[in-house]
């Protein structure tokens, strides 16, 4: 999409009408107008952010992402003991993570494709500020919580490859059914907790919730996969579905 | 002839009901077509492989062990893909803006979202059974005895049906885009967790589709091996998952719009059915106990002629005394042979010692709560006729290959094995009379003690050799018993074993004795066993 902001020259000197309002100071109400017209103009990133982040449903997103933290906060109010102590937070992990899958979805399809040059930023920024909101929502529920199993860098590496699971699901299958990404590697996550306790343990780094917090080699997988889905969503985006 | 006279061709016509037959078989065709669990597949598939068929082909090769492992496991690797692609496919008309267009269509609404469900669970199905097929198909090449059991792969099949119904409904009441991930991860939480509440053998948890048995039981070895597997449980179960499901879907169409007056007040009997029916099944469970063989019994349910045993020809093993399993432990035969044959060729034609030893089921007791005793690891006395008994050899109830932490090896295994030998040893040269065998009393003279010692010390040797020699080991340096702690047969319950200082008299006619060779030993015991009973016998008189 692009922007361009009349009244502004190349590094934003105020030109014409502009520069005249700016050089007198002398104020009536169409130079008032014109200046009101040029700041929502200046502010028109702004708007058209708040549009992409519209169109994806961020307040539903966020209203969903705190939600998963307050489950989990909900839920550590009992005590959990063996490995379902650390299955529970990787639940509410892998919901948050598919709603961030999920909420990259566009309504408009190719059209905005086709007209908006804006749009990896867009998809970078929102893809961030998702991701900030659930990491803030789950780690504040572990925080005020009186015991969390892995303790918050677990929550910190299990969702970042997570939500990267579901972002390169997103742009493999589309963002309609992205959640199976993160959702199905929750089941993986859940039986490799549970081999952890029986004996069984998958050692690959891959399998990053059955390794142990401080797994270099797991950290390393988890931050992988979470640029990974970044860059890809970034670039590619979503794929189109024809019946989306 | 001309265009005149030529015969008008018309399609013949066809009884509506007919035609109604075609269109709903059209309609579900388009859905079939058009479901969205055909893109989860591979994922459910993945997951089948990945969870359940692993952990299931993990474990030793009886068709027991490995389909009641998979019951639970199946249906929760098919949650996200079955529940997930219901509550999509469930909210589709809301999500597009398309309820007000298909809601003047010829067909209720009812109709055409149970062709939707339909057409979801139909995939489910399909790709269960193929799961299912590659399963039992290993397993019926792998196993040495036995058949499928249908009961657990029955639950979960009818398990997938009620998933479907449960995340459709929640897609038709809360369409968004959101519905599907948050259903999967509210069924897939309810669904894990419904197990774990079960306490004891009648609790109304177990009939949660999570569990093939008893909680605290588990899978295995000797459930369905001996008795037949009670369908008790998987019963109440089902009827569980098929009032939900009637239940769920009939529930749909009680809302208006869903169809006209008579419809939805079908749909309201049917829901109260189905309420019933799961209601039954919840209240039967209740009822359930914890049978001897460990299995579940619900007396309302239950079948006499389950509790028969299962007939099967044993397997036997070439040793002095003759040692016989079922054959569903065939794999074992050679563990047990390497842990009894050294005690049972010393004692083979004495007055007292088995005719034979025979293998019987592990006897399973409800204590509280969750906790179950099981008496596996043991001999006793099944039959007595003229001193020539027959012995009856409970195996313990893990077995080498089962996973566990530790690893539980095949050494593991012949070594808890051979702690049997002892208190054999003990009753046939004391000539007591006890039917059950514990810890060696090691009460009688001080000739007859060194006697035992000196046979559990020559079979300890032979078993631990064999032992080390099938794991390539080049040398071996038993311990020489020295106490009363290594005849024994496990351990006494809540402590330590005794730790008695035998007689340095005693040890040393002991370590005489085991040093003779084994023909030597058992001539000898077979001249003058009697004599060593009545204590007529001093340790300078012992070889």
């Amino acid at each position: 999409m692009s922007i361009e902001a009349p009244g502004l020259a190349a590094g934003g000197e105020p030109i014409g009408q502009d520069a005249a309002f700016a050089s007198t100071g002398s104020v009536s109400s169409a130079q008032r107008l014109t200046w009101l017209r040029l700041t929502w103009l200046r502010l028109a990133w702004l708007r058209l952010a708040w549009l992409y982040l519209a169109s994806r449903r961020l307040p539903t997103v966020a209203a969903g992402l705190i939600g998963c933290g307050i489950a989990l906060r909900v839920a550590l109010h009992w005590h959990w003991d063996t490995y379902g102590a650390l299955q529970l937070p990787l639940i509410a992990e892998a919901a948050a993570a598919s709603i961030v899958a999920v909420s990259t979805g566009s309504p408009f399809g190719e059209p905005e494709r086709v007209t908006g040059r804006w749009l990896p930023v867009l998809r970078l920024g929102s893809v961030l500020a998702a991701t900030a909101i659930a990491l803030a929502g789950l780690l504040i529920a572990g925080a005020t919580a009186t015991h969390l199993a892995g303790g918050s860098l677990d929550v910190l590496r299990n969702t970042a490859g997570l939500i990267g699971i579901g972002l390169l699901a997103s742009a493999a299958v589309g963002s309609a059914l992205s959640w199976a990404g993160p959702l199905g590697y929750l089941v993986i996550g859940v039986y490799a907790l549970y081999g952890d306790w029986h004996g069984q343990p998958l050692t690959s780094p891959w399998i990053w919730p059955g390794r142990p917090v401080h797994d270099f080699g797991a950290a390393l997988a988890a931050t992988l996969v979470f640029v990974a889905g970044v860059a890809v969503v970034t670039r590619l985006g979503p794929r189109l579905r024809a019946q989306e | 002839m001309t265009v005149g006279t030529a015969p008008i061709a018309s399609a013949p016509i066809r009884p509506a009901r007919s035609r109604t037959g075609l269109a709903a078989g059209r309609l579900l065709r388009l859905e079939f077509k058009r479901n969205a669990m055909i893109w989860l597949i591979p994922v459910a598939v993945g997951l089948f492989w990945f969870d359940c068929y692993r952990q299931s082909v993990a474990e030793p090769a009886m068709w027991n062990l490995r389909t009641m492992n998979m019951q639970g496991q199946a249906l929760l690797d098919f949650v996200p893909s079955v529940v997930g692609a219901a509550a999509w496919m469930g909210s589709r008309e809301a999500r597009r803006g398309l309820t007000d267009l298909t809601g003047i269509t010829a067909r209720p609404r009812w109709f055409r979202q149970l062709a939707v469900w339909a057409a979801t669970t139909g995939w489910a199905l399909a790709a269960y059974a193929g799961c299912m097929a590659v399963l039992y198909g290993m397993t019926a090449h792998q196993a040495h005895w036995g058949g499928p059991l249908l009961w657990p792969a029955t639950v979960a099949a009818v398990g997938l049906p009620a998933l479907a119904a449960v995340g459709f409904a929640i897609g038709t009441a809360w369409p968004s885009r959101f519905t599907a991930p948050l259903a999967v991860v509210v069924v897939f939480f309810a669904l894990g967790l419904s197990s774990q509440f079960a306490r004891g053998s009648s609790s109304y948890f177990q009939v949660s589709p999570g569990l093939s048995g008893a909680n605290d039981v588990g899978p295995d070895p000797s459930i369905a091996t001996f008795y037949h597997y009670l369908p008790d449980l998987p019963i109440a179960q089902v009827m569980f998952l098929v009032g939900l499901t009637v239940a769920v879907l009939a529930a749909i169409g009680i809302p208006a719009g869903s169809g006209g007056q008579w419809l939805r007040r079908s749909a309201a009997i049917l829901t109260a059915c189905g309420l019933a029916a799961a209601g039954t099944a919840v209240y039967l469970t209740g009822t359930a106990r914890l049978d001897v063989h460990g299995m579940i019994a619900i007396p309302a349910l239950h079948d006499a002629a389950s509790n028969r045993p299962i007939r099967y020809t044993p397997v036997c093993a070439r040793t002095a005394i003759p040692v016989c399993l079922n054959p569903a432990y065939a794999a074992y035969l050679a563990d047990v042979r390497t842990a009894l044959a050294p005690a049972l060729s010393e004692l083979a034609g004495l007055p007292g010692a088995p005719a034979s030893i025979s293998q019987a089921a592990t006897i399973f007791h409800q204590e509280q709560a969750n906790q179950v005793l099981i008496n596996g690891g043991n001999l006793r006395i099944v039959k007595g006729r003229g001193g020539r008994q027959s012995m009856a050899l409970v195996l313990p109830d893990q077995l080498p290959g089962e996973p566990s932490s530790p690893v539980y090896t095949n050494d593991d295994f012949i070594v808890q094995i051979y702690e049997l030998s002892p208190p054999l040893i003990d009753r046939v040269i004391s000539g007591t009379r006890r039917r059950r065998l514990g810890v060696a009393a090691l009460t009688g003279p001080d000739a007859e003690q060194a006697v035992i010692i000196g046979l559990v010390t020559a079979a300890r040797t032979a078993t631990l050799t064999r032992i080390i020699r099938q794991a390539n080991m080049i040398q071996v340096a038993p311990d020489v018993p020295s106490s009363l702690a290594i005849i024994s047969a496990g351990r006494p319950p809540g402590g330590q074993l005794p730790q008695v200082r035998l007689p340095a008299g005693v040890q040393a006619a002991a370590g005489r004795f085991a040093a003779l060779p084994a023909a030597t030993r058992h001539a000898w015991l077979v001249g003058h066993l009697s004599a060593l009973r009545a204590g007529r016998i001093t340790l300078a008189q012992l070889p």
